[in-house]
């Protein structure tokens, strides 16, 4: 308990609360330095041998600053390689990311037609930040391949995003080779790399969602009692206040899963960890909505950061797997049970 | 009975009680089991061993607790005299007098929304003994005998066809000072104390229960052959998940509680999470149910999680209404954890 206030603790410093959007390179540096990347990775491969769960308390506070530098697909990816034990390649790749070359994971569903002649069609998408890759991971049809992006038939095409704070591209494949070469995982493997990682993923988006929402509603706050119209700041309006109560409740709550949830990760389903994220992510959506509409005409500028938070927000609902998709499976599972 | 022989009855009092002590883990499953067997829920002892268990313990004399305690193991019921009719959220406004003579205090007044008065051996009384100075200064807590000379009670039939609630009339009802809990005219901070375990103590028990009994609505959905369409599925996905996390910071506030870390208005989000976990839970019933639960006969005695849907629609009002009101915990948390300024007091019509 005491690593995680620590954790939480460093991260403030390092990414100060009134620093929104650090130039993304930068950041990318300091998390490398800090050694977050491989946080998770046991110290018998060079790792610091933390939870899970210290890598999502790094996420919340990163989400809070609206962090530009992609840590999340890196440690899936991360998790993804070392995980993966018949793969020649491993050590020599876990010390190169360990040393602060990125390699992404996709953060969405690629479709990928493999060919009688080996050679792949297709797209990738939601490879973040691919621009300051030299590889990336591709997790698609039950396999993990390390794709160069030199390799031939292979092309990053960037995605203009709303979200400001991140960048996003599609791997373009065509005729390219997804092989004995570039593989990484597959089969009985694979199949389990795929739930360790989602279990990650999930929850790291929303440790990301909920660290932006207590952000953005700490800041909404921070504004109606700055705020004066009628001749008294506006968070005396019960109106206001009942708004933000419930948001906080929402918030709160949302938390309170998430750290429940992340303890001992390996023993809550895949289901459960998304449709947590689902909620984080949602809570996140309302809060960011609440945001401008309690901002008013100010909230709707471009300068003001009020958008930032809505953007992300937006976002991050729609990685590994939306709203829909995660209801209906938590329901389908308590259904059987 | 037998849950107290069994040491299931109490698992939030304290190791030296019987089936006291219990780890919150160990809380949990008790629960979540108790809802899932179907066990009703001891709704008579509610008042006994929550709200007067914890007013007791960390309000009460010695001898005040080695006297009551006890008989509540061994199934004396209390109720809650608080509100009146004109002292609901404002609690403070009570206007029920007591008047010191002699050894004991002389009681009258009414009381109203007092649930299971009608079966209660003893009562958590809030009454007046000054009028001086602001409102809380004047209220000292008592602990009364209902079968005392001047209590009178009256059921009131209630919306989902049972009376739970009732009026309480006193008319110069003698309570001895010896069942005074803490000090006269510091009634409002003892008051504090119950509504507090009302509003978070509680609530780890509902919260598991609450759980436990989602096993119901996936029987609705089989019954009535919906397993298979989506726009259910999502709802009842999305129900789950919020029950998860009302369950989640129940446990994460006894947890702050037990580590003496509580804050201002944790007890709040928790309520307030709690009874709209319970509101969309009965909402999704009713819907899912169709016309069937238009046809179904009221069910007495109430409890939160029946499968009555309608019933259980109903009942779930006591949670955004009772312990104060949902919008009583919105002012709580925005003014007193947000720290947004509160309104002007005074108010001229
Ligand atoms: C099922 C049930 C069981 C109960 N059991 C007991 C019991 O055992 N013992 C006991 O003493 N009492 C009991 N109560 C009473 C309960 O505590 C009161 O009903 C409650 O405090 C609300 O008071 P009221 O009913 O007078 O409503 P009012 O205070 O008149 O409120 C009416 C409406 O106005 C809103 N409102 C009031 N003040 C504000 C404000 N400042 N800002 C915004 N909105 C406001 C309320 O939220 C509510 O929606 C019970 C109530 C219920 C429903």
């Amino acid at each position: 308990m005491i690593e995680l206030a620590e954790l939480h603790d460093s991260a403030q410093k390092a990414f100060p609360a009134d620093k929104l959007m650090p130039e993304r390179d930068t950041s990318w540096a300091l998390a490398a330095e800090m050694g977050w990347l491989m946080i998770e990775l046991p110290e018998d491969q060079g790792g610091l041998g933390l939870t899970r769960q210290a890598a999502a308390a790094i996420h919340y506070e990163l989400g809070k600053v609206l962090s530009s530098a992609p840590l999340i697909p890196a440690m899936l990816a991360l998790r993804g390689i070392a995980g993966a034990a018949d793969f020649a390649a491993r050590d020599e790749w876990i010390e190169r990311i360990c040393c602060g070359e990125y390699v992404p994971l996709n953060m969405l569903p690629a479709r990928i037609e493999a060919g009688a002649d080996g050679k792949s069609n297709g797209t990738v998408p939601g490879l973040f930040d691919a621009d300051m890759a030299s590889h990336v991971l591709v997790g698609c049809g039950g396999a993990y391949h390390l794709v160069p992006l030199d390799a031939p038939g292979v092309r990053l095409v960037e995605r203009k995003l709303w979200d400001q704070s991140r960048r996003v591209f599609d791997l373009v494949l065509e005729e390219a080779r997804l092989d004995a070469n570039t593989l990484v995982a597959d089969g009985a493997l694979a199949a389990s790399l795929h739930d360790d990682i989602a279990r990650s993923a999930h929850l790291f988006l929303a440790a990301d969602s909920l660290g932006g929402a207590t952000a953005a509603l700490e800041m909404t706050i921070d504004f109606l009692k700055m705020r004066k119209q009628f001749d008294r700041p506006l968070a005396m309006f019960q109106a206001l206040k009942h708004r933000c109560a419930d948001l906080k409740t929402q918030v709160v709550a949302a938390e309170a899963l998430l750290w429940s949830r992340a303890t001992g990760a390996e023993q809550v389903s895949v289901t459960d960890l998304g449709a947590m994220k689902a909620l984080a992510t949602d809570v996140y959506r309302r809060v960011t909505e609440e945001m401008i509409q309690l901002h008013g005409g100010i909230g709707l500028t471009d300068e003001h950061p009020c958008h930032q938070f809505m953007k992300r927000a937006m976002l991050n609902l729609q990685l590994c797997g939306g709203l829909d998709h995660w209801r209906e499976a938590a329901g389908r599972a308590a259904l059987r049970q | 009975m037998k849950l107290v022989g069994a040491g299931y009855a109490v698992p939030h009092w304290p190791e030296q009680w019987p089936g006291g002590g219990r780890s919150l883990a160990e809380q949990k499953v008790i629960y979540e089991e108790l809802a899932r067997a179907d066990s009703p829920r001891l709704l008579l002892s509610f008042v006994s061993t929550y709200h007067a268990a914890s007013t007791l313990m960390e309000c009460g004399s010695d001898e005040q607790r080695a006297r009551y305690l006890p008989a509540i193991l061994r199934g004396e019921t209390w109720c809650q005299g608080f509100s009146e009719p004109g002292a609901g959220s404002d609690l403070a406004a009570i206007k029920t007098k007591a008047e010191l003579r002699g050894d004991h205090y002389v009681v009258s007044g009414q009381k109203v929304w007092s649930t299971m008065a009608q079966y209660a051996d003893k009562c958590l009384l809030l009454v007046r003994t000054s009028s001086d100075g602001p409102k809380q200064a004047g209220i000292t807590f008592l602990l009364m005998d209902m079968k005392a000379k001047g209590v009178s009670v009256r059921p009131i039939n209630q919306i989902q066809g049972d009376e739970e609630f009732c009026e309480i009339f006193l008319d110069d009802v003698e309570v001895p000072v010896s069942d005074r809990v803490g000090e006269e005219g510091k009634g409002w901070v003892v008051a504090q104390t119950t509504l507090s375990s009302e509003r978070g103590l509680t609530l780890m028990e509902l919260s598991y229960r609450m759980k436990g009994a989602l096993n119901r609505a996936a029987d609705l959905i089989r019954q009535n052959k919906r397993q298979d369409d989506v726009g259910v599925l999502r709802e009842f996905g999305k129900l789950v998940t919020q029950v998860d996390a009302a369950c989640a910071i129940a446990d994460k506030f006894l947890e702050n509680r037990i580590g003496g870390v509580e804050r201002i208005g944790d007890a709040s989000i928790v309520k307030n999470s709690y009874s709209s976990a319970l509101r969309a839970y009965a909402a999704f019933g009713v819907n899912v149910g169709g016309i069937e639960e238009q046809y179904r006969a009221p069910i007495t005695f109430g409890d939160l999680n029946t499968g009555n849907w309608m019933a259980d629609f109903m009942n779930s009002y006591a949670w955004t209404i009772a312990g104060g009101s949902e919008e009583v915990q919105r002012n709580i948390i925005a003014e007193r954890m947000l720290e947004m300024p509160r309104e002007p007091k005074s108010w001229v019509l």
